[in-house]
């Protein structure tokens, strides 16, 4: 339907990976590459390495290149507090005590006065330098210099949050915060480089983008920023308050955000790229006068313990619209800028926000749910508020092609080469835009005649499928049938997998497929995955009741005696590995390469020798009432949603198979308008996020 | 209307760019746990963003406030970071005088233009006050320890008796009669409670959804908490605590804020939402009276500032005050020659209670909205404050 982000890296679209039946790169190739043959590798050195993003990088880079027996140089002043010791709780969590002592093992700490480079330096043969020092041109530039003078060959990124590539002239890295764990890079380079294929194939997420100030996730996340600080200008309400609003609304708050990063570094970074960003484009960007204070002051947003807010405040609707003007207007500007100078894919520029800046929607799905002439609209309001912001970087034609594939299939991709399909989805969980857009998916293929299908991840953005977003649940909390209709709803698109095509197979690769995706994947006549993906129904934890028929579908495709393993796998809420669901959930486990290929296999109608297995339409009534090896059994709450899910289970299950459906749903909308719902995790996060 | 001399002809008060909250009786509200310098600031921020005033056009804050709170050495600045605006401020008090002497100084501030815009900011706590313990050595038991409020109340230092005898003692110094002082307090509840219904306070008091440590609502206060509709009969059964006095007669302690804004000429037309409306600080003064006798000060007050204006009362739209006992105004009335039914049309403090800084502040928002209503004119208002003192002001709106 359009091109897929993985094409961006220069690796090839996703159907490609299904035909060479293997990924298109592997890290040990690109670690040659960039570093040399094991035996003679050079090393990666990080500056600013003490620093939030040098220490963060020093552990998420050396915790995936050790293996690869690549030293890390971390370098940085002397005397400045240790940022990597300070790692190394997280990193034991995360690794284990062996591993983790394993990683730091292998970072070699330098100190130096930021003018002659360490001696010893180049006996670790420096191949790539990471710069993560202050967000100061001059300073940065002559860091640059005096490194090539040592090491002429050396490649060097800068980790930057606005300069462009053509200020600093060295490639851009930008990372996002938390730095140990996001995923996701920023990328400016001309054509994709062996070192961004790297960070792909080390299972980072590094994302391709054009060389313009603060790249696009600094212009959401600071252009947020700067439209909220002027919003507080404006009516005085109070930034906590904005954070309140702004989260309930769209699912960031930009304030808290700060004080957590550090407010002292972070106030500076955002005034620092709106400044650069309001030279350039003028109004809509400039930091207003408390972000200049902000930059000044450091200190932080939220007001200090003792001083925690008393006064509530609230909007009425006059005042909703102006906040709207005053949040979105600004936002749904600057897209248009970052869509007129064609800044990233557009399915990056819209989940850059959500994975990086806590959006709930991405901006651009944002802007697609609005309309174009809406979305314009509220544009043109905040150019009443601010008319100056109206003067610069302003493209409302952009909006006129939302209908394009690009726009309309943000989060789901399909492609096919006349017989077998490959429905992609690069969104970790499922949403109202997945299933429109997975529905589109489904239709561009049946109107191209193809019978066969594979359903999977996008190898790039999504490196799991975590289940569905839970936010999507709180129209439901208080309404029954707006539970009741999105369960029927996302059943139905799940059970197109089965009745619209000959062969369907859903293919997992990522380290997890959970709930709602979980019981979206088992609708395709096989399921696929790595042999060491987790798959599991952690609905009952939350507690929700599973919405998308995962109480009675997948008992209709396995034999009475396996109803034990997916009961317990459904009430424990405890996920199992694939290659220990063959049989009775999955159809096939192997190696990444292994299951690729048999995917493929499947989906073509080859020879792969495993029988399909047939879905009971008729009602079941032997499933067992209880099951043995139930864990907390005396959590009150935990029991009292097992025995929800269970009645739900049996009932779906006893009913046939185009009841079942509404059954389930009703099940499953009528659970969440129940206190034990409200009291969990989906009804707190509710009532913290939109009773506000 | 007739011509004088305003005293700050450089300083103007911005229609529409005041609010008070409403007063709870003392110990009734969410008011009565809180930090109410904090509130103050928070409760300010929110009215100015109600009236479209970013608070960014603040220069400087006049703090009145009587009532130790926590934090309060550090004033107006304090204050000012709660709004969210760091400007410099100054605290001034004097009893229940602080109400209108703050917005003279800021009107003094900016006619001197040392500012195109200073807040005015009154508020207080009278709930569960502060203790103070004060090393006296003078004094028999050395140290000294004292409820701020309420030991203060019941004791002024310069003479010996309480407030409370003040009143008695006043009102046998004029032979004040007990069933007048009933009948005017009947139509004092009278007048506020038919305001109430008209509507009139909503142009000038906020509700605020106050909130607890965790963020959540502790309670609104929306109301002035206590005020109850009163009878006649129940105002003559009332027992006498002192000459004319009983508990239906007096005001109660109560906790509040109230807010306005003094301006250049420029800036008013600029801040107010009917920048056409003028309002003009035209005399103040304050004068001190007799040991004891309290509730003739304000009378006194207001001859004063009569005689050096030229005006009389016939010339002003609106008279108001404060009137912590209704002796109060049977006293101006009989030593002014006044009728006390043309006065405090809205309602008063005897009625909605006494957290002594912003109970003047919060008349006078009222009489200048009532002003603005009645078309403009001259605007009066007075009353007594601790320490036999009396202070009376008049505003012009045109
Ligand atoms: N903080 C974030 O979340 C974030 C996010 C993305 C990008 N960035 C970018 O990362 C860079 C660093 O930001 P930070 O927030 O980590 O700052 P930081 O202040 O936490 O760290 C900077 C580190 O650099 C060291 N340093 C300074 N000059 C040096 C020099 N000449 N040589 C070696 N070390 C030197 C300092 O001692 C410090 O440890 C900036 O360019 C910033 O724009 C920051």
């Amino acid at each position: 339907m359009r091109s897929s982000t993985l094409q961006t890296l220069g690796l090839g679209s996703i159907i490609e990976i299904f035909q060479n039946g293997k990924l298109p790169v592997t890290a040990g190739e690109l670690v040659d590459q960039v570093f040399g043959k094991a035996g003679n590798r050079g090393a990666l050195v990080i500056t600013g390495a003490n620093g939030i993003v040098g220490a963060g990088k020093t552990m998420q880079l050396g915790s995936r290149l050790e293996p690869f027996d690549i030293p890390i140089i971390a370098l940085d002043f002397p005397g400045v507090p240790d940022g990597i010791a300070k790692q190394y709780p997280g990193l034991v969590k995360a690794f284990g005590k062996g591993n983790a002592n394993k990683v730091m093992g292998n970072i070699i700490k330098y100190s130096y006065d930021g003018k002659t480079l360490p001696k010893a330096l180049a006996s670790h043969n420096p191949k790539f330098l990471l710069e993560a020092i202050p967000e100061i041109l001059e300073i940065k530039k002559d860091h640059y210099k005096a490194f090539r003078e040592s090491f002429p060959d050396i490649d060097i990124w800068s980790v930057t949050s606005g300069f462009p590539s053509s200020q600093l002239g060295v490639g851009i890295a930008h990372p996002a915060f938390p730095h140990e764990v996001n995923k996701i890079w920023e990328i400016v380079e001309s054509t994709p480089s062996s070192s961004s294929k790297l960070l792909w194939a080390l299972g980072l997420i590094p994302m391709q983008v054009s060389d313009n100030w603060a790249f696009v996730l600094d212009v959401f996340f600071c252009g947020l920023t700067g439209a909220a600080a002027r919003f507080n200008e404006t009516t005085n309400m109070p930034y906590w308050k904005i954070d309140k609003y702004i989260r309930k609304y769209f699912g960031p708050n930009p304030f808290r955000a700060h004080d957590a990063i550090g407010a002292a570094g972070a106030n500076f970074l955002t005034w620092s790229c709106l400044h650069h960003l309001g030279q350039h484009y003028g109004e809509l960007f400039t930091p207003s006068d408390n972000m200049n204070e902000k930059k000044e002051s450091g200190s932080n947003w939220y007001p200090l313990d003792h001083f925690r807010p008393m006064v509530d405040w609230s909007m009425n609707e006059e005042e909703t619209a102006e906040f709207d003007a005053w949040i979105l207007g600004p936002l749904f500007q600057m897209t248009s800028l970052m869509l007129h100078e064609n800044r990233s894919h557009l399915s990056q520029m819209n989940l850059i926000g959500e994975l990086c800046a806590q959006f709930r929607k991405g901006v651009l799905a944002l802007i697609r749910h609005y309309g174009a002439d809406a979305a314009r609209k509220i544009v043109s309001d905040y150019h009443k508020l601010q008319p100056e912001a109206a003067k610069n970087a302003w493209y409302p034609k952009e909006f006129d092609k939302i209908g394009s594939p690009e726009w309309q299939q943000l989060y789901v991709n399909a492609e096919h080469d006349g017989k077998v399909g490959v429905i992609s989805i690069n969104r970790e969980s499922y949403n109202h835009d997945v299933n429109a857009e997975l529905n589109r998916a489904i239709d561009y293929l049946k109107s191209a005649g193809i019978e066969n299908v594979i359903i999977t991840g996008d190898f790039h953005i999504s490196t799991q499928m975590v289940g569905a977003d839970t936010t999507d649940f709180f129209p439901a909390i208080e309404d029954a049938n707006k539970g009741i209709e999105l369960s029927k709803a996302w059943s139905a698109t799940a059970r197109r997998l089965h009745t619209d095509f000959k062969n369907s197979v859903g293919f997992i690769n990522g380290k997890r497929c959970l709930g709602g995706f979980l019981e979206l994947m088992v609708h395709c006549h096989y399921l696929v995955a790595e042999e060491n993906a987790a798959l599991g129904m952690p609905e009952v934890t939350l507690p929700v009741i599973p919405g998308m028929e995962g109480c009675h579908w997948p008992f209709r495709k396995m034999q009475a005696g396996n109803y034990q393993n997916l009961l317990k796998l459904i009430l424990s809420g405890k996920s199992v590995k694939a290659k220990d669901a063959v049989g009775w959930l999955i159809d096939y486990a192997g190696s990444t390469e292994d299951s690729i290929k048999m995917a493929l296999k499947i989906a073509s109608g080859g020879d792969h020798g495993i029988a399909k297995r047939a879905v009971n339409e008729n009602p079941i009534s032997d499933i067992p009432n209880e099951i043995a090896g139930l864990e907390n059994n005396e959590d009150e709450i935990l029991s009292q949603a097992r025995k929800a899910l269970l009645d739900c289970i049996k009932n779906s299950c006893n009913a046939t198979l185009s009841d079942a459906i509404s059954i389930q749903a009703k099940h499953s909308g009528e659970f969440m308008t129940t206190k034990l719902c409200k009291k969990g995790v989906i009804g707190s996060t509710y009532t913290k996020t939109w009773q506000v | 209307m007739k011509l004088v001399e305003s005293m700050f002809p450089f300083a103007r008060i911005p229609y529409g760019t005041w609010g008070s909250s409403y007063f709870p009786g003392w110990q009734t509200s969410p008011l009565a746990e809180v930090n109410i310098g904090q509130f103050a600031g928070e409760a300010m921020a929110n009215i100015l963003g109600k009236r479209k005033v970013r608070r960014k056009e603040l220069e400087y804050l006049v703090i009145g406030s009587t009532v130790p709170w926590h934090w309060k050495f550090w004033n107006g600045p304090a204050v000012a970071s709660c709004m969210g605006q760091r400007i410099p401020g100054f605290q001034m008090e004097q009893a229940c005088a602080t109400g209108l002497s703050a917005v003279i100084v800021a009107g003094s501030e900016v006619n001197s233009k040392s500012y195109d815009v200073a807040g005015v900011l009154t508020f207080d706590r009278t709930s569960d006050s502060p203790v103070g313990v004060f090393p006296e050595r003078r004094s028999y038991r050395r140290t000294e320890v004292i409820a701020d409020v309420w030991d203060n109340f019941g004791f002024d230092p310069s003479t010996g008796s309480s407030m409370l005898s003040t009143a008695g003692m006043t009102a046998r110094k004029y032979k004040i009669d007990r069933a007048e002082v009933d009948e005017l307090t009947y139509l004092r509840y009278k007048q506020y409670f038919d305001t109430k219904k008209s509507g009139f306070l909503d142009k000038c008091l906020f509700s605020f959804d106050v909130l607890n440590v965790q963020g959540r609502l502790l309670g609104t206060i929306s109301e002035d908490v206590g005020v109850r509709e009163i009878s006649l009969q129940t105002l003559r059964e009332q027992r006498e605590l002192d000459t004319c006095i009983t508990s239906g007669t007096q005001t109660h302690a109560a906790d509040g804020m109230a807010t306005l804004l003094v301006s250049s000429i420029e800036k008013a037309k600029e801040l107010s939402t009917r920048p056409e409306i003028n309002i003009e600080f035209i005399a103040k003064v304050d004068i001190r009276t007799g040991p004891g006798l309290m509730p003739e000060a304000p009378g006194m007050a207001v001859k004063k500032l009569l005689d050096r204006t030229g005006l009389t009362l016939n010339d002003m739209a609106v008279v108001k005050n404060h009137n912590p006992f209704a002796v109060n105004d049977a006293i101006f009335a009989k030593t002014m020659n006044y009728d006390w039914a043309k006065m405090n049309n809205t309602g008063c403090s005897l009625v909605w209670g006494h957290p002594q800084a912003p109970t003047l502040t919060r008349t006078l928002i009222e009489a200048l909205e009532e002003a603005v209503d009645l078309g403009g004119g001259f605007v009066l208002i007075f009353g007594c404050a601790a320490g036999d003192v009396g202070t009376a002001g008049i505003f012009r709106v045109s």
